[in-house]
Order: C-alpha cells, then sequence, then structure tokens
C-alpha cells in the first residue's frame, strides 16, 4: 500500500512539474495543428522550434523576443493556406543547401492573401519567397544576409517567383545576394523599401507591369537591374553610392517601354545604364555626381529623355557601340537641366536655352574597349584628356538637347557665407601686426 | 623634441599653417552647410567621399608649400649652417625637420577632424571606422606631401625654384601621371596589367583613394573581370603602404643627395 501511495505521489508530481501546456508550447506545430481556422495564436517571448507548416487560415503574432528558430533543414516557415497572417516574429535557421531541388526560405508562401509583417529574418537562405502566390503583403520585414562578399552561397531578400498583385512596402534588406528578385512576377507594387550591401538592390527577370515608388537603394553592386521586362513604373526611388568597376544605379537590359520618373541617382559609377533597351522614357529624374550619367549602348532606341537635371557627373552621357541616333533628348519642346558645365542665354526668359547643348566625348572608344578605363573617371586628367582630343578625329556627339532647360539657380547657405566672413576677418587682422615666417622674410613686416 | 618645439614656434608666428589649416576648416565646414535637397541614411559617406574629392586640391600642394619653405627658411635664416657645423648632418637634421613638420601639420590636423566628428555626430548617423579610415587617409596623404615638400626645399636655392618644383610635382600627380597612363590603357592587357597596376598606384592620390573607398566599405569589388582581379593583385591598404614607403624613400633620398645648404638669398 506504501508503495502504491508512493508512486501515485510521484506520478501526480509528475503532471504538476510538467503540464501539457507547457509541453504543447515547446512544439509549435502540435499547437497549429490543434487550433480552429481563423484563430489568433499569441506566442510568449521565447525560441520555439521551427520547421512549421501553416496549413490554416490563422493569425500568428509574436512579442518582442518570440523566435522561430529552424533547424538548418528547411523553410522555418511554410505558408501553405492563404489569409494567414505572421507578426513580431523573428525567424532563422533556414537551410543553406544549395544541392537539394528547392530553394528554402525564412518564410515561404505557397498561397495567396496573406500577410506578413514586423519580422526579423537571419541565417536563411531566401528570406521571404513568395511561389506562385499572388495578393499577399510584406512589410516591415527587416531582413539580413551575410554581407556583400557572399554571393552565391546566399539567396535574396525577397524573392518572388511566378507571383503577381503582391504588395511589397517598409522593408529592410541589407547584405543579401539581390535585395528584391523578380521573376515571372507581375502587377506587383514595392514601396518604401531600403535595400542595402547587395548585389542587385532591386533585380527584374521576365516581369512586367510592376510599379515602385519611393524605394531607396545604397551601396549595391548594382542598384537595381530591370532585365526583360516591361512596362514597368519607377518613381520618386533613390538610387545612391552604387559604386564599383561595374556599378550602375539602374540598368535596362531588354526592357521596353519602361516609365521612370522623379528618381535620383546620385553617386554612381553609371547612373543609367541602357542596354538593348527601347521606347523607355526618363522624365524628371535628377541624375547628379555620377561617374557617368547616362551609358546608352547603340543597341538602345528610342529613349525620351526630358525635364532631367543631369549635373556634376564627369561625363554627362555617353554612347556607345556605334551611333544610335533615335534616342530623343527633348520632347514637347522640353529638354534637360545640364547643370553649369554647360552655360546658356536665355534671352526670352522662357525657361529653355537659346541654342543647343552639344557634347562631344573623345572617351566612348577607351571605355568601349577597356574597362580599367573607369578606375581613371574621378581624375582630373580626364578634362585635359577629352580637351586634347576635342581635336582629333575620334571625338563624337554624345547627344545634343535642342531645348535645354536653363539651369536651376543654387541656393546658398548665408551661415556658410558668414562662417567664411569671419575666418576671413580674422586672418587679415593677424597678418596686419605680426611677422610672417613661411610666406614673407624673417623680421620683415608684409 | 626642440625641433618640434622651433617648428611650433615658427609655424604659429607664421600665416601658411593657419592659412592650410583654415581652408581645410572653411572646405569641411562648407560642405556641411552644403544645401542638398537629398536626405537619407547614407549621408555620412557621401559627405566624407565629398569632402576628400575636395580636399584631395588643396592639401598636396599646401603641404608641398608648407614642407618646402620650412626648409628653405632654415637656409634663409642661416640656421642650417649652424645646426650642421654644430652636431647635425644633412640626414639626421632632415629626419628631425620631419618630425617636427609632420607633428605641427598633424596635430591641428587631427584635433580639428576630432571636432568636425562632433559636428557631424548632430547631423549624420555615423560609422566610427569609416571616419578612422578618412582620417587616416587624409594623415597619410599629408604626410606624403610633406615630405616630397621637404625635397624640394632641400635641393631648392630659391624661392622661386620651389615654386616652380612644387607646381610641376602637383601637376604631376594630379594630371600627368593619369595621362600618361591613360595614353597607354588601350595596349592594357591581361599580360602587362600587373606592371599598370603598380605604375598607377604609384600615384598617391590614386592609392589613397582606392584605400578610403574601400575602407569606408563604398567601393564594391564583387563580379570583378579577370583582367580588373589581375589589376588588383593586393589590398588596397598594401597598394597605398608600398606607394607611401616608395615616395618617402624617394624624397628622403632626393633631398640628402642633392640637399644646397644655402640659398641664393
Amino acid at each position: 500500500m506504501k508503495k502504491m501511495t508512493l508512486l501515485s505521489f510521484v506520478f501526480s508530481l509528475f503532471l504538476l512539474v510538467i503540464p501539457e501546456k507547457n509541453m504543447a508550447a515547446e512544439n509549435l506545430q502540435a499547437i497549429i495543428d490543434s487550433m480552429k481556422e481563423g484563430a489568433v495564436l499569441k506566442l510568449e517571448n521565447k525560441t520555439y522550434e521551427g520547421n512549421i507548416v501553416i496549413n490554416k487560415p490563422l493569425t500568428m503574432i509574436g512579442r518582442s523576443k518570440t523566435v522561430i528558430k529552424g533547424d538548418g533543414t528547411g523553410n522555418v516557415i511554410s505558408v501553405k493556406a492563404p489569409h494567414v497572417k505572421l507578426s513580431q516574429l523573428t525567424v532563422s535557421g533556414g537551410s543553406m543547401d544549395r544541392n537539394s531541388s528547392e530553394e528554402y526560405a525564412a518564410i515561404k508562401i505557397y498561397t495567396d492573401h496573406n500577410v506578413v509583417e514586423h519580422v526579423t529574418i537571419r541565417h536563411s537562405f531566401h528570406g521571404v519567397y513568395l511561389s506562385k502566390a499572388h495578393d499577399n503583403t510584406i512589410r516591415y520585414a527587416d531582413i539580413k544576409g551575410m554581407g556583400k562578399g557572399e554571393i552565391a552561397a546566399q539567396g535574396n531578400g525577397i524573392h518572388v517567383f511566378y507571383a503577381n498583385d503582391n504588395l511589397l512596402e517598409h522593408n529592410t534588406v541589407d547584405g543579401t545576394r539581390d535585395g528584391m528578385f523578380f521573376d515571372y512576377a507581375y502587377r506587383n507594387k514595392s514601396y518604401d523599401n531600403n535595400i542595402t550591401n547587395t548585389r542587385y538592390g532591386l533585380h527584374y527577370m521576365y516581369s512586367d507591369e510592376n510599379i515602385f515608388k519611393r524605394n531607396v537603394f545604397t551601396m549595391n553592386t548594382g542598384g537595381a537591374a530591370v532585365m526583360n521586362s516591361n512596362h514597368l513604373k519607377l518613381e520618386d526611388n533613390q538610387f545612391i553610392i552604387n559604386y564599383g568597376n561595374q556599378s550602375f544605379g539602374l540598368l535596362l537590359l531588354q526592357a521596353n517601354d519602361n516609365d521612370i520618373k522623379n528618381n535620383t541617382f546620385y553617386m554612381n559609377q553609371r547612373g543609367l545604364y541602357i542596354d538593348q533597351a527601347t521606347r523607355n522614357t526618363f522624365k524628371s529624374n535628377r541624375i547628379i555626381q555620377n561617374q557617368i550619367g547616362i551609358e546608352l549602348w547603340a543597341s538602345s532606341n528610342e529613349q525620351t529623355f526630358t525635364l532631367n537635371r543631369i549635373s556634376e557627373n564627369t561625363i554627362p552621357a555617353v554612347t556607345l557601340g556605334g551611333n544610335s541616333e533615335n534616342n530623343a533628348w527633348s520632347k514637347d519642346g522640353k529638354g534637360n537641366d545640364w547643370g553649369a558645365a554647360f552655360p546658356l542665354t536665355d534671352l526670352n526668359q522662357d525657361g529653355i536655352g537659346d541654342f543647343p547643348v552639344i557634347y562631344h566625348s573623345s572617351l566612348h572608344q577607351l571605355i568601349e574597349d577597356q574597362e580599367l578605363t573607369n578606375l581613371f573617371l574621378k581624375s582630373p586628367a580626364i578634362s585635359i584628356y577629352e580637351k586634347i582630343n576635342a581635336t582629333l578625329k575620334d571625338d563624337e556627339v554624345m547627344f545634343q538637347d535642342s531645348h535645354p532647360l536653363t539651369a536651376a539657380k543654387a541656393q546658398h547657405s548665408w551661415i556658410l557665407y558668414l562662417v567664411i566672413a569671419g575666418v576671413a576677418v580674422l586672418i587679415l587682422r593677424k597678418g596686419r601686426h605680426r611677422l610672417c615666417i613661411i610666406f614673407g622674410r624673417n623680421g620683415r613686416k608684409i | 623634441m626642440h625641433y618640434i618645439w622651433k617648428e611650433w614656434k615658427e609655424n604659429i608666428r607664421g600665416k601658411g599653417l593657419w592659412l592650410s589649416i583654415s581652408i581645410i576648416v572653411l572646405i569641411s565646414v562648407s560642405i556641411l552647410f552644403r544645401p542638398t535637397a537629398l536626405s537619407f541614411d547614407k549621408g555620412f559617406y557621401v559627405l566624407l567621399i565629398n569632402l576628400f574629392d575636395t580636399l584631395i586640391y588643396f592639401i598636396p600642394i599646401l603641404c608641398l608649400f608648407i614642407g618646402a619653405f620650412s626648409i628653405f627658411q632654415e637656409k634663409e635664416q642661416k640656421t642650417l649652417i649652424m645646426l650642421l657645423t654644430k652636431k647635425d648632418n644633412y640626414p639626421s637634421f632632415l629626419v628631425k625637420k620631419s618630425l617636427g613638420l609632420y607633428t605641427v601639420v598633424l596635430v591641428p590636423l587631427i584635433v580639428w577632424f576630432s571636432v568636425y566628428l562632433l559636428l557631424l555626430k548632430f547631423t549624420l548617423q555615423l560609422d566610427i571606422k569609416s571616419y578612422l579610415v578618412f582620417v587616416a587617409a587624409i594623415v597619410l596623404m599629408t604626410l606624403l606631401f610633406l615630405q616630397m615638400g621637404a625635397a624640394i626645399g632641400s635641393f631648392s636655392r630659391s624661392r622661386m625654384q620651389i615654386i616652380g618644383y612644387t607646381i610641376f610635382v602637383w601637376f604631376y600627380f594630379f594630371f600627368l601621371h593619369d595621362f600618361i597612363l591613360l595614353s597607354f590603357l588601350p595596349d592594357v592587357t591581361y599580360e602587362n596589367v600587373k606592371f599598370f597596376s603598380v605604375i598607377y598606384f604609384l600615384n598617391p592620390l590614386q592609392s589613397v583613394r582606392m584605400y578610403l573607398e574601400t575602407g569606408m566599405g563604398v567601393y564594391s569589388f564583387g563580379h570583378m573581370s579577370r583582367l580588373m582581379q589581375a589589376f588588383m593583385w593586393t589590398k588596397p591598404v598594401f597598394f597605398l603602404l608600398g606607394n607611401l614607403l616608395v615616395w618617402l624613400v624617394v624624397s628622403v633620398g632626393t633631398a640628402i643627395v642633392f640637399n644646397r645648404k644655402e640659398g641664393y638669398e
């Protein structure tokens, strides 16, 4: 009898110490499976084991320290039901295997109408993968990869594959292969994303009618690479410091009928790099302080450049591979603002210069033949080289803008003028009473 | 130590150093206030690159002049003869004088860039590692051109000679070196690109720039072609150190071998 009492006591103790609730909490998959459709699952501030599959509509909300950690063998979260909402989670530990038939991700979505928001993703091949998934929303995702040096061993921040009508907004991607990769994806919208230290911030393959607005691409090998994709809208984006021998702000390769408006291309190796692309419109963009403002290959035709500000670039625009004469540098009598490097008169004050801006360059052949030329684009020697070669026969017209806009007046800071004046007064006052040793003879007042 | 103190006293009484430092201060402040509609997280890097691109126009020539006139002044005041007859020989004089020059020019420069960091803190998101790389780039460039200036001061006999040599050295590194390389560019192949790279990085302005841009993580070396890989056969910091070594040795050597103890005046 005593033994029986002891046994029952120990058994009841075991039940009390490890209640069923806690056992289930360790196994997130079991909790998900036990929930009803449309239920809300609130996770605690702890680490859950990953590689979970969500196969019913539900909402899963974490807290600031909720982590779902995969075992490194597959997708950490697979969404296989529509109307799933994931919020406030840190997801890590996806498989990095490149030999498997499947490309793994931290969050892989196979269905429509899902929402992923406020998630942090680390240590995974792809961040969020939309596979034939439509009408999903991905917002406020913070995705970090292994850094710029690692290209092949890691995937993309957000990978959109055969997926249409998705909304991607306010996401931050840092150090992945491509920031956002679109493959056969149509009518997706990307707003206010911030992409840095990747290979291509944005990479488009065979994806039409997408819209990009207010995204910022900084310090990538290439800002945005649009390949074989048509009818895109790129507006109000910033392509900044995409710097390196092969770098560019925006590459258009076999991309047609795209509308590129109000974007900023600042301090890139090339602002715009256009190859085998036709009928693209570039309007009201700011292409400033790039080494080459616009690199236009002869295989590209019927581009229209109007109302852009193209200034302070080492080379404003260069045409390579022969003369492409079908590009328009003005539209409806309005050309571009080429900055102070091309002084203009505007006697009738209509904002349009009185004579065309024509740019000659002898560098085109060198840039085309020898990639090391890019190393010299910041050198002051370039201007001398251009001037000396101006008289030689290899000097060609790079563009002719018949209706150039007169340069916008620069704004100056009055604080700066005050500081300059103050320093000047100080130096002059000092010079009145002292002896100058370095620039004057000792013992003699100057 | 005596030399440092002597150099300091001479410079604070003169205008050259103050003029140079105030130019650098003005440029850095003006870039800070530069009106720009571009506002973004990476403003810090943009500012440092722009600042470097502007300073590169001033620092080399100012340092050449400061270095050259500092040595020449010893000749002018006959203090060089005094020093050499007492206990120093020319190499030891040159080394001590150079150390004095480095201290007097670099200390105010480093102090200013420390203050400047505080100013930046109010406006931009800082990256201290990148800033240290930037300051190192400026310091190394200053040091190199000061030494070249000291060499010019050593072998020049008059102020006009100093101005002539200084402008030539500045013009060579600023325009001529790259211009000559640009002329040879069509003949560069995979076989001779390494040699071309050595000559390219012999220009201190190019090696400092490459060090700065890669050190700050701005310049990306991803997806390099075979030619580019052969061109960048070692790390940018080694190109810079090699450059520094070559020009310091050449400058000191030239100064010792061709020095003239007295000026015309």
